[in-house]
């Protein structure tokens, strides 16, 4: 039954692409119509606090590739941020970062791989759990209270500063960005990670041991959730029970507007980069046009919708022909 | 007098494989008519198209006379064309009551659904099948024989003119089905057609008014009972089946042994008490029934389910209860569901080829390496394909199946596995996956291969296996085996 008018090859674009367009057209819109947007500060400020965003989401599209979700990550990023705050008082910097580090890996990923990867219990409601019990912590530690602290150079540098003329976040990003796709792409775990998203059973069966590659997927994730956590801490000065709460959200719908499917098997971390680099540049946009922050709420919202929307239409695009061939696998 | 259903030159292509080529069907009020053919046929095709739930490439369907579209599943039931497939599609987590009157109008009362009607309405349609169940309880609470009978229930609720059975028995117990074939004649009497798909002879014979076959995707012959016996119908299902193997020539070695599945007992029930052997550079065949545990028996060996007893010995050595240790053991499996268990659909060709390289000693070091592995089975099973960076999904389902076996020959076994290894895959590809598997065991792998096609069990087995509900009931060998033999240990007859 075809309708006789062929679309562009939409199936064989990068899911991102029209992001990356949208992104393009955003700055180039706003660079005409707002002199102020295009400043050198301006942008700098677009890239400083997309930092944290694009490092959690590059864990969480590891987890999501999986076909599971980390909600926890905006609590592990309040949670690392205090434990530092712990830390610093009583050793050198550079210590007092690693340490809060590896707890939190240790101890978060622990927790999220072992009831999702090996017990094989639903990552949602895991993460959810989790999510409830270090933002609850955080809390619990500091009585509520924000604790200021001098992060000195280092800290600072992760993030907010800058190294020699590259702000220090988004050298970060660089560093984990280019690792993480390397690590998809040229490695066996990467590969990996793709199989068991995309058909669980078949890559058990071709000896990949899924649980190992869902319980490291949740590893990363509290990884560089801590990471962020740190990278806050520099940029704030300052440990917050309530630092990235909600952020989740924004940073699933920005893996999701990259075209990572909420189903597993398929998404890229550039894609990932560029959702959220988007998410940012329309908040940063918004701001700029004096849209109210609660306005930016909804706009993320909406283009989330507009994101899975869009990747449906995509997915019922390239199925058609799919479709057909999977009756005939059926039966007879 | 006017047929109530005319079915004529229906063609339905799937990408490559031609399911339907002009097959037509005539349906007459008030009978029961057997569509016969061997799996892959196109029977189940038929009535699907019949049913509105896939639409035919070419052909016309005409119902009382009058030329009609169906462009989805209500089209067909706005014609009162009902269909029970043999896959289950009860929603398990509502009433037996709500099941039946799923996507009918039930009973509405002042307050929206009258439920008490309704399951008084439901326990009728019930008893009319002889079944004996509360209409509160769940769906997944009763035995699978069971929920069949609802699923058939649930037809005959609606006004249904026309009732496709798409091997209605297979999970069916005798009295069940005596049942079953009472309310069936009961519903012809009442001017129903029913076209009924049965793989058993005997079943085909007591119930039909006429029959049609289909071979090969393409229109037989049809016939009413009078002119019909077993007979008949085998000589126009099989064209030239292949009564004797045709590699018989085996040296006559001391066989080795290589695998030894030892009182395998599956924990739900679907198999009890299964040993055998496998040797050597033999292909043995697994043949039964849907439904005998097959499928549940080999992925149990390979280590995919939980098994309450029972060992796995390959030469000499019991190898623990795992994907990976089996695998690393020698013993790898191709899965009978390509979509769903065996590839992985949004990957590349060359991805879905090295995925088990893990399992290899050697994992190859560079790009390079891979791309030589990919070109060289590549060539070696002449893979047809655009590029090996192109999706799985772009290949035919016999290239697909050739890619999944060279993933497992990749892990260098000693012993592949295979699970309806041949479904839904064209005839030409079909002999190059036999000649594979015969080059294999010349080699010296040992094969086991699933199939519920005698056909195939025919063409390429040493040795049959034969399965009835969860027992192995036969170990045959091949130089003095008749199809009559698997046929009665497949069904559980008594000799």
């Amino acid at each position: 039954m075809s309708r006789g008018f062929k679309l562009p090859r939409l199936s064989s674009m990068p899911a991102w692409f029209g992001v990356l367009v949208l992104e393009i057209l955003l700055i180039i819109g706003m660079a005409i119509t707002q002199p102020v947007f295009f400043s050198a500060s301006n942008l700098s400020n677009i890239v400083r606090s997309s930092a944290i965003p694009i490092i959690l989401g590059i864990g969480m599209t590891f987890t999501i590739l999986t076909a599971g979700i980390d909600l926890s990550v905006g609590s592990v990023l309040a949670f690392t941020g205090i434990l530092l705050s712990g830390f610093i008082t009583h050793m050198p910097r550079v210590s007092a970062v690693l340490l809060s580090i590896v707890i939190t890996t240790i101890v978060v990923g622990g927790i999220n791989g072992l009831l999702i990867g090996k017990l094989g219990l639903n990552s949602f409601v895991v993460t959810l759990g989790t999510l409830g019990i270090f933002r609850g912590i955080a809390y619990l530690v500091t009585n509520g209270t924000t604790r200021s602290m001098d992060t000195g150079k280092l800290i600072n540098t992760l993030g907010d500063g800058n190294f020699g003329p590259v702000p220090g976040p988004l050298l970060v990003v660089i560093v984990v960005a280019g690792l993480s796709i390397w690590a998809l792409r040229s490695t066996y775990f990467g590969r990996d990670v793709y199989a068991v998203g995309g058909n669980e059973f078949a890559a058990r069966l071709a000896g990949i041991f899924t649980s190992r590659v869902k319980m490291t997927v949740y590893f990363i994730s509290a990884l560089l959730a801590a990471l962020a956590g740190i990278m806050q801490v520099g940029r704030l000065q300052s440990a917050a029970p309530t630092a990235g709460a909600g952020i989740e959200l924004a940073v699933v719908a920005g893996v999701l507007l990259g075209g990572t499917r909420l189903s597993g098997g398929v998404g890229s971390i550039t894609g990932t980069v560029i959702g959220l680099l988007f998410l940012q540049t329309v908040q940063n946009s918004l701001t700029i046009q004096g849209v109210s922050s609660y306005w930016q709420q909804v706009v993320t919202g909406v283009l989330l919708g507009a994101a899975v929307l869009f990747d449906r239409f995509r997915a019922n695009y390239s199925g058609r022909r799919k479709s057909r061939e999977e009756s005939n696998v059926t039966k007879e | 007098m006017t047929n109530r259903v005319s079915m004529l030159g229906i063609t339905k292509h799937f990408d490559a494989v031609k399911a339907l080529q002009g097959a037509s069907l005539e349906l007459h009020a008030g009978e029961v008519h057997t569509l016969a053919g061997e799996n892959g046929s196109g029977k189940s095709t038929l009535l699907k198209i019949l049913a509105g739930v896939i639409q035919p490439d070419d052909g016309k369907i005409a119902v009382d006379g009058s030329e009609l579209t169906f462009n989805g599943v209500r089209d067909a039931m706005a014609q009162g064309i009902t269909m029970v497939s043999q896959e289950l599609s009860l929603v398990p987590h509502l009433s037996i009551a709500e099941n039946v009157f799923l996507g009918h109008n039930q009973t509405r009362g002042k307050f929206g659904i009258d439920w008490h009607d309704t399951e008084k309405r439901a326990v009728e349609v019930l008893k009319r099948l002889n079944l004996n169940v509360n209409p509160k309880d769940e769906v997944a609470s009763i035995p699978q024989h069971e929920q069949q009978l609802i699923e058939i229930a649930r037809a005959i609720a609606s006004d249904t003119r026309v009732l496709l059975l798409d091997e209605p028995t297979s999970s069916l117990a005798p009295n069940e089905v005596a049942a079953l074939f009472r309310v069936v004649s009961q519903l012809r009497d009442e001017g129903t057609a029913i076209v009924m798909i049965s793989h058993r002879m005997s079943e085909m014979l007591e119930i039909s008014d006429r029959f049609t076959v289909l071979r090969d995707s393409k229109f037989i012959d049809t016939s009413p009972r009078a002119g019909v016996n077993e007979d008949w119908l085998i000589e126009r299902m099989v064209l030239n089946k292949p009564k004797k193997a045709i590699h018989m020539e085996k040296k006559n070695t001391t066989p080795e042994l290589v695998l030894e599945v030892k009182n395998m007992t599956d924990r739900n029930g679907a198999f009890q008490n299964i040993s055998f052997n496998l040797f050597k550079g033999e292909i043995v065949g697994l043949a039964g029934l849907a439904g005998a545990g097959r499928t549940e028996l080999v992925e149990a060996i390979v280590g995919l389910h939980p098994r309450q007893a029972g060992d796995v010995v390959v030469l000499g050595e019991t190898i623990a209860h795992s994907t990976r240790a089996t695998m690393n053991a020698g013993v790898v499996l191709v899965p009978d569901d390509r979509r769903e268990k065996s590839t992985i659909r949004d990957m590349s060709i060359r991805d879905n080829l090295l995925l088990s390289i893990h399992g290899r000693p050697q994992k190859p070091r560079s790009k390079k390496q891979e791309e030589k592995i990919v070109a060289d089975w590549v060539a070696k099973f002449k893979i047809k394909m655009s590029s090996p960076y192109a999706p799985i999904s772009s290949l035919s389902g016999g290239n697909q199946q050739k890619v999944v076996i060279a993933r497992c020959l990749e892990t260098k076994p000693k012993v592949l596995i295979l699970d309806e290894a041949t479904r839904g895959i064209d005839l030409g590809a079909k002999a190059e996956i036999y000649q594979i598997l015969r080059e294999l065991a010349a080699e010296g792998l040992a094969i086991l291969c699933v199939s519920s096609e005698l056909s195939e069990i025919f063409e390429i087995s040493d040795r049959v296996l034969v399965m009835h509900a969860g027992d192995l009931t036969a170990d045959l060998d091949r130089s003095n085996i008749e199809e009559s033999d698997v046929v009665s240990a497949a069904t559980g007859a008594k000799k």
